[in-house]
C-alpha cells in the first residue's frame, strides 16, 4: 500500500511551550487510525501540526511523499488553506462552522475543488443521506443547529472535497452518545478513498474497527496499542 | 418630515452605505481597515474628471450635443471612477496587503501603511492638480421633478438610485457568486474557511477592487452634488468608517441600517433651529458614541446572524 502520510522526528508546540516530542509514524492508504490519549496529551495539536495551524520546531512531514511546507513552519494558519487544496481534510475540534451560512451553503464551501464543485448538487445529497437529521434543515442557519447537528454539518463538509487524508478530531466530544455513534458509523460507512485519522478519547467507539489504533501520552507517540481498554 | 429633507437624508445615507460596506467587508473577510479608503475616493473622483475632460472634445466631435453625447459622458464618468477605485484596490493589495499578510500584527500593519498611503495619496493630488475645486461632468443631467410639492433635483434622485443599485448587485454577488461565498466564509470564520481551502491570499484581492470600486462608485456619485478635490476623500472616510463601526463591523446589513440611520439624524439635526449644520457632525458622533457604549458591537447583532 503507498504511503500517505509520514510524519518524521516532530516535535511541535506553542511559543516557547513544547507539545509534541519527536513523533514518529506513517499512514498508508485505506487506513484509517484511531488517535488516542487523555486530554492535553498533543492529539490536537498533532492534527493542528500536520495542518499548519499550529508551528512546529523540528521534523518533518511528507504527503504523499512531498514535504510539506519545509522543516519549519510559520504556523497560525497561514498555509492551511494550501495544504487542504494538496488534499487534507479537515473535520477540527470546536467545528470551526459559519454560523450565518445555510446547511447546504456551509457544505457547498467544502467542495473547493474543480470537480468536487461541478458535482456539489449530487455530493450534498449524498451527505445528507449520511446524515438523515440534516434533511429536514438543510436551509437552516447552522449558526441555529445544536451540537450535535453542527458536527455533522462540519463532518460533512469534510467529505465534500476528494481529500488524499481526512483528519478528524473528536467527534463525540461533547455529543450524547447515541449521537457520537451516530456520527462514528458515519465515519466508518464512508467509501475512503485516502486514509482517515480519527483522534478520540473514547477508545470504545475505535476499538475493534480502526485498523491501528495509536496511543499518545504526555506528546509522545506509544505506537499501536492494540484494541485494548485504555484506562 | 417634508419630502425634501427625506430626500437629503436617503441622499447622504446611500453616500455613507457605499462607503461603510466597503470598509466593513474589508476588515471582516481581509482583516485589514483600510485608512486609505478616502484616498480611494479621491483619486477616483479625479480620475473622473481627468478622462472625462480628456474624452470630452472627441464625444462632442463624435456625437455633437444628442442626448447620446450626455449619456457617453455620464458613463465615462462612472466608468473611470469604478476603474480607478478598483485599480486603488489592487495598489493596496500590492503596498499594504501581499508584503506583510503573514507577519505578526498584520492588522495593525496594515493600518499604518494604509494611513501612510492615505496622506501620501492626497499629499500628491494637492501637488500635482493643486487645492482648486473640480466640478465633474453631470452624470443625471441638469433639472428637477415636482413631487408632493417638493423639487427633487435629478443627481439626489440618480445618486439614492444608483447607490442603491450598486448595493443591491454587491450584496446578490456575495450571496449567489462562487467568490461571494468564499468571502462570507471568511466573513464569519477565517479557521473554518482555511479548513475549506479558501485563502485569505485568494480572497483578498477581488475584496480590496470590489470595495475600491465601491469608494469609486461613492466619489464619482457625491461630486454631482459636491467637488472633486484633493481633501474631498477625508470626510467620507471617516464617517464610512464610524458607521461601519456603528453598524457593527463585519455586518453588511447592519452597515446599511447604521448609514440611513446617520443620513437621517444629519439631515434633521440640519434643520432643528437652534441646532443647524455645524452641530451635525457633534450630534452624529455623540450618537455613534453613545450606541457603542450601550452596543459595543454595535447594531448589526440586531439585524443579521453572520456573527455569534
Amino acid at each position: 500500500m503507498p504511503e500517505i502520510l509520514r510524519i518524521k522526528q516532530l516535535s511541535a508546540g506553542y511559543g516557547p511551550l513544547r507539545v509534541l516530542h519527536e513523533i514518529d509514524f506513517t499512514v498508508s492508504e485505506g487506513e484509517r487510525i484511531g488517535l488516542v490519549g487523555l486530554n492535553g496529551h498533543g492529539k490536537t495539536t498533532l492534527i493542528r501540526a500536520i495542518t499548519h495551524m499550529t508551528g512546529w520546531q523540528q521534523g518533518s512531514i511528507k504527503l504523499d511523499g512531498e514535504e510539506i511546507g519545509g522543516t519549519r513552519s510559520l504556523g497560525a494558519g497561514r498555509r492551511t488553506a494550501a495544504l487542504v487544496k494538496k488534499g487534507i481534510a479537515v473535520a477540527p475540534q470546536g467545528d470551526a462552522i459559519f454560523p450565518g451560512l445555510s446547511v447546504r451553503k456551509h457544505l457547498e464551501c467544502g467542495a473547493h475543488t474543480k470537480l468536487a464543485w461541478r458535482n456539489r448538487r449530487r455530493r450534498i445529497d449524498e451527505i445528507l443521506q449520511i446524515f438523515p437529521p440534516l434533511r429536514s434543515l438543510q436551509h437552516n442557519l447552522v449558526g441555529k443547529l445544536s451540537g450535535g447537528e453542527r458536527r455533522m454539518v462540519s463532518v460533512g463538509r469534510m467529505l465534500m472535497s476528494d481529500a488524499r487524508l481526512y483528519l478528524i478530531d473528536e467527534p463525540s466530544l461533547g455529543l450524547a452518545p447515541k449521537i457520537s455513534q451516530r456520527v462514528m458509523d458515519a465515519l466508518w460507512a464512508l467509501p475512503v478513498t485516502g486514509a482517515m485519522i480519527i483522534a478520540e478519547q473514547n477508545v470504545s467507539l475505535l476499538s475493534g474497527r480502526a485498523d491501528r489504533i495509536l496511543g499518545m501520552h504526555a506528546g509522545r507517540m506509544r505506537g499501536d496499542i492494540g484494541h485494548v481498554e485504555l484506562n | 418630515m417634508d419630502l425634501g429633507l427625506i430626500i437629503y437624508a436617503l441622499n447622504l445615507a446611500s453616500i455613507y452605505a457605499l462607503m461603510a460596506i466597503g470598509i466593513s467587508i474589508l476588515w471582516s473577510s481581509v482583516g485589514m481597515i483600510n485608512m486609505a479608503h478616502g484616498a480611494t475616493f479621491a483619486t477616483s473622483g479625479y480620475a473622473a474628471w481627468f478622462v472625462s475632460g480628456a474624452l470630452k472634445p472627441a464625444i462632442a466631435a463624435t456625437f455633437g450635443k444628442t442626448v447620446m453625447a450626455s449619456v457617453m459622458m455620464a458613463s465615462v464618468v462612472m466608468l473611470s471612477a469604478v476603474l480607478a477605485g478598483a485599480f486603488c484596490g489592487a495598489v493596496i493589495y500590492a503596498l499594504a496587503f501581499l508584503p506583510i499578510h503573514d507577519k505578526p500584527n498584520y492588522s495593525v500593519r496594515s493600518l499604518i501603511i494604509t494611513l501612510a498611503l492615505n496622506i501620501g495619496v492626497v499629499q500628491s493630488l494637492l501637488w500635482y492638480f493643486g487645492p482648486r475645486n473640480r466640478g465633474l461632468p453631470k452624470v443625471f443631467g441638469f433639472g428637477r421633478w415636482e413631487l408632493l410639492d417638493t423639487k427633487i433635483r435629478y443627481d439626489q434622485a440618480g445618486t439614492i438610485v444608483g447607490a442603491s443599485l450598486v448595493m443591491i448587485l454587491t450584496l446578490a454577488w456575495l450571496r449567489y457568486s462562487r467568490r461571494g461565498l468564499e468571502v462570507r466564509a471568511m466573513m464569519q470564520n477565517a479557521e473554518g474557511a482555511a479548513y475549506s481551502g479558501i485563502s485569505r491570499q485568494a480572497t483578498a484581492l477581488p475584496v480590496l477592487m470590489l470595495t475600491g470600486a465601491l469608494a469609486g462608485v461613492a466619489a464619482a456619485l457625491l461630486s454631482q452634488t459636491i467637488f472633486v478635490s484633493p481633501t474631498a476623500g477625508v470626510i467620507p472616510l471617516v464617517k464610512g468608517l464610524t458607521i461601519a463601526l456603528l453598524g457593527g463591523l463585519g455586518s453588511v446589513s447592519g452597515a446599511v441600517a447604521a448609514a440611513i440611520l446617520i443620513g437621517f439624524l444629519e439631515a434633521i439635526v440640519g434643520v432643528i433651529p437652534f441646532l443647524g449644520q455645524r452641530y451635525v457632525m457633534f450630534a452624529t458622533f455623540s450618537f455613534i458614541i453613545l450606541v457603542l457604549i450601550f452596543r459595543p458591537r454595535g447594531i448589526g447583532g440586531l439585524l443579521d446572524n453572520t456573527r455569534e
